[in-house]
């Protein structure tokens, strides 16, 4: 087992409190960055880190920051924490555990790319981490870690604890520059991408939580040192949240790369007394299911979209023999049409058609063309919506449907 | 220039140009429904899809823009099933009420259902039910079942009128368009809205249910009511045989001028067209044998033509009076300056026009008629008319318009008119005034004549007939060239004129103002 980056101080007292986090070596890497470094060293850095983004699609973070432009404008950093994908509870474990973690990456995120004021939009059913959120930042300000001179180099930061309002559409990035500009959540048209214009028209960095929380390990202990901790392509650990069926459900940093088999069964203590498994959604529940058999796979970005599924946001949902997929089916298809803004045709009644599709065979008056309407009709959505939610609804729904066509049918009327 | 290649066509485009635009000026027709030219592009509807190389997923035209040597295939098999796909949602939760939808006939909705349609329904669930009467405005209805999402109207009110009435409410298959709380869409340009919905999902109550649109025939013209001159198309019904018709003109839709009124019109120039069929003059009257009677046309030139040249040949013009209004042409206006100013060399020439109206932010100006500033280029140096003082000072009274009712009671009219010998009025309204003049000409209006405009910012706009004169209504430009035959001043002149063109080409030729415009 190698070093732990992101839970190394879960397990303490008062974790989440300033003292703890310095009394740990906190806040050095903010000190090493903003004294001995400069922006475009640790832009470096990074890069050469391979800090793919944790949110779920992978782009790697250092990447993202250098397409910001040197405008004359302000430029904002938004820490991405509307953690809506079910399945998904690692940044709210993160921000509850060790903010200043969380804290201190943004500071040198914000210190790298010139920016001044920083928002973590947090989704609005984490009350109580927001409060915990916010009193880690005063704590901050008290400790001059922020403000207008940070460690009294001349370099000023705040941050803005938002918190969301209860949609799932919030946390894909552009929805969320909207809302937080006080508008309805709705994604914006790409191009142009937010790192040129995002929030008020002004270039911005999106991030979320956990590669934000990445960030002061890399400044320490270096890229090498990074890569090691993963993959070459695909540095660092990730958090993996298992859920589902398994003996002992909850977080799991692991290096980047672990078999998805080995997590399942070593490290979350195997299924629950007298289950056996049936499938697993490796990447939260926009991710292609797989079935038992093809668990045997290591988890990162591109060893995922090999075996034709994602990592995502690195959820695992793992479904025992006893339950019908149906029932996922229905899960998965109620909550993208609940969760659909609307603003796109093929999303709004595409997901809202499937899901009415589905509701007939939970009430076993489905017919044989029902599952041939679902796939048609996903695909009808793949890649024709204006943002990723429409292919985060299509491609489980397609690979349940595929994958376990036969049980289905055995709900069909006969 | 850029160039780009759409559908193996090699097509040029400036730069900045979308897809979707630089296709169609080369008239390649790419169906969209969200996309609007006066708005920002929104990307929602995805009926504008197309293959770009290069790019792994289809592209939206609507908001691509052109590069060089761009390559784009808009009617590949892939292009044509996404089309299929997503017309076949947005038809899925559209309800099949085109039998009685007002839209139907100019629907865009309909006619890519025509193009692209798969015809037989899969869709076996129960559609969404929703409001289909919701009032959202003192004459906009709106029908949410019908209604697509494109959000032209939320985007129109936001970007155009920047009133921002409309918003939409809940989230996906249950998103809503509405207006908040007890409000209404409440501002001068809301009929634009039944013209920027590409569905029947926005109507209103002046046009809902009256007719079907394939019945109308349109004709482009100018609006009258206000100085800014927007273009419009008159939509009227050509009758039916046997069937006697309630009405010529069942609408006036906007037509697009980026220089004048980009694509709107206001609503007073949208909605006030009654008077073009209500309470009409159709007759020459004259109260010469009696109170009222129709006379001829003739007879009715060859009275005032004497009663004018009697004052000319007595040299006594100076006791003339001529009423002028600004709803007249160009054309018309520089007839009378012709005849009355220049050759019979009459002083006592006057203006009254409708009083002056609320302006707005926008379009609507304060100035009641259209042609004020074309008054004022054709050099008409108006004085201010002292109305009750009338009579002592006039033999003849030529009036044009009935805009004096603006201006004096019809008692203190009719005891002026009294102590006036000779009364003429030209006008296209049974107006109080009818009865208390002694010849009255009945005229056409701008809908029913040929000529032009100068709008408030000096541009001058031509237009032609689009409906047929009522009655025995003729355009003024007509009586005024006839007049001035039966006058006989100055003939030479006046014979080389037979149409409005001729009198734009003469006034070309006289004034400087009306030669920039080629």
């Amino acid at each position: 087992m190698k070093e732990k980056i992101l839970t190394k101080n879960f397990g303490l007292k008062n974790s989440f409190k300033i003292d703890v986090y310095l009394e740990k070596k906190g806040y050095t890497a903010v000190r090493k960055a903003l004294k001995e470094m400069t922006p475009e060293q640790i832009l470096d850095e990074v890069k050469k880190a391979n800090l793919r983004g944790r949110g779920g699609a992978g782009f790697p973070a250092g990447v993202k920051w250098s397409f910001v432009p040197d405008v004359d404008k302000p430029k904002y950093l938004c820490a991405n924490a509307d953690e809506g994908e079910p399945g998904t509870f690692k940044d709210r474990y993160i921000m509850a555990h060790d903010p200043h973690l969380l804290i201190e990456g943004v500071i040198i995120t914000c210190f790298c790319v010139g920016i001044h004021h920083a928002f973590i939009y947090i989704r609005g059913e984490y009350e109580a981490v927001a409060l915990r959120l916010e009193q880690a930042i005063s704590e901050a300000y008290e400790k001059g870690f922020l403000g207008k001179n940070i460690l009294k180099t001349g370099f000023k930061l705040d941050i803005t604890v938002h918190r969301g309002a209860g949609a799932y559409i919030c946390g894909e990035e552009t929805g969320l520059l909207e809302s937080l500009e006080g508008k309805r959540g709705y994604p914006r048209l790409k191009p142009p991408f937010p790192a040129s214009i995002g929030l008020f028209q002004c270039p911005t960095v999106i991030n979320n939580v956990e590669t934000l929380s990445n960030v002061p390990a890399i400044i320490l202990k270096g890229a090498d040192w990074f890569c090691q901790q993963g993959l070459p392509g695909d540095g660092g650990t990730r958090i993996f949240g298992v859920s589902g069926m398994v003996k002992n459900p909850g977080i799991y940093e692991l290096p980047v790369g672990t078999s998805l088999r080995d997590i399942i069964f070593k490290h979350a203590g195997g299924m629950k007394e007298g289950k056996t498994l049936k499938a697993v959604i490796p990447g939260g529940m926009s991710a292609p299911i797989l079935r038992a058999d093809e668990i045997d796979l290591k988890m990162d970005f591109d060893s995922l979209v090999e075996a034709k599924s994602m990592l995502g946001s690195a959820a695992i949902i793992v479904i025992d023999e006893e339950t019908p997929i149906l029932e996922v089916l229905k899960a998965v298809a109620k909550f993208y049409s609940h969760e659909s803004c609307g603003q796109c045709t093929p999303c709004r009644i595409g997901t809202s058609w499937i899901n009415k599709i589905v509701k007939r065979l939970v009430q076993g008056k489905g017919e044989q063309e029902d599952l041939k309407a679902i796939l048609r009709l996903a695909n009808n959505i793949l890649g024709k919506t204006l943002c990723p939610l429409g292919d985060a609804a299509a491609m489980p729904i397609s690979s349940i449907v595929e994958k376990f066509n036969d049980e289905l049918e055995s709900s069909l009327i006969q | 220039m850029i160039k780009i290649i759409i559908d193996d066509k090699t097509v040029e485009a400036k730069e900045g140009t979308t897809v979707l635009s630089a296709a169609k000026l080369a008239g390649i027709q790419i169906p969209h429904l969200c996309y609007h030219a006066a708005f920002i592009p929104e990307g929602s509807c995805r009926m504008c899809l197309v293959e770009i190389e290069g790019f792994p997923k289809l592209e939206l035209a609507c908001s691509t823009q052109v590069k060089e040597d761009l390559r784009v295939w808009t009617q590949s098999k892939k292009v044509t099933e996404a089309r299929k796909g997503v017309l076949e949602f947005i038809l899925a939760e559209h309800p099949l009420d085109c039998p009685i939808c007002d839209k139907a006939g100019e629907c865009k909705l309909q006619d890519y259902y025509e193009e692209y349609g798969l015809f037989e329904s899969q869709f076996k669930e129960l559609k969404e039910k929703r409001e289909k009467k919701v009032s959202i405005g003192e004459r906009l209805i709106l029908d949410r079942e019908r209604c697509i999402l494109c959000t032209r109207c939320v985007r129109f009110l936001r970007e155009v009128t920047k009133t921002q009435e409309l918003g939409v409410f809940n989230r996906g298959v249950r998103s809503e368009i509405s207006t908040y709380d007890g409000e209404l869409v409440d501002n001068n340009y809301s009929g634009n809205l039944t013209e920027v919905c590409p569905v029947g999902a926005i109507t209103d109550t002046d046009f809902r249910f009256q007719i079907r649109s394939w019945f109308l025939q349109k004709g482009d013209s100018i609006c009258p009511l206000c100085s800014r001159g927007c273009n419009i198309s008159i939509e009227y019904h050509p009758g039916f045989a046997r069937i006697p018709r309630k009405k010529r003109v069942y609408r006036i839709t906007s037509r697009e001028n980026l220089a004048v009124n980009d694509f709107w019109i206001c609503d007073l120039g949208r909605y006030a067209y009654s008077y073009l069929d209500e309470n009409r003059l159709s007759n020459f009257l004259s109260s010469l044998n009696g109170k009222n009677k129709r006379f001829d046309q003739e007879s009715a030139l060859q009275f005032a033509a004497q009663k004018i040249k009697k004052l000319y040949d007595k040299k006594k013009i100076s006791r003339m009076t001529l009423i002028l209004n600004s709803w007249l042409t160009n054309e018309e206006l520089f007839l009378v300056r012709k005849i009355f100013r220049d050759d019979l060399r009459m002083q006592r020439i006057f203006m009254v026009d409708p009083s002056q109206g609320e302006k707005d932010k926008m379009l609507l100006t304060s100035e009641r008629s259209p042609n004020r500033k074309g008054a004022e280029e054709i050099g008409f140096d108006f004085q201010s008319l002292d109305f009750k003082g009338l009579a002592g000072k006039t033999d003849v009274l030529v009036m044009f318009g009935e805009y004096l009712l603006d201006l004096a009671s019809l008692e203190e009219i009719k005891a002026v008119l009294e102590g006036i010998e000779t009364s003429i009025l030209f006008s296209s309204k049974e107006s109080a005034l009818v009865s208390l003049f002694g010849l009255v000409f009945p005229t056409a209006l701008a809908a029913e004549k040929s000529g032009s405009f100068t709008n408030c910012e000096g541009k001058i706009q031509s237009f032609e007939p689009v409906l047929e004169s009522w009655g025995e209504s003729r355009p003024e430009w007509q009586f005024l060239l006839e007049l001035s035959r039966e006058l006989d001043i100055n003939s030479n002149y006046y014979n080389q004129i037979e149409s409005t063109t001729a009198v734009l080409e003469k006034m070309r030729e006289e004034i400087s103002f009306f030669q920039k415009e080629k």
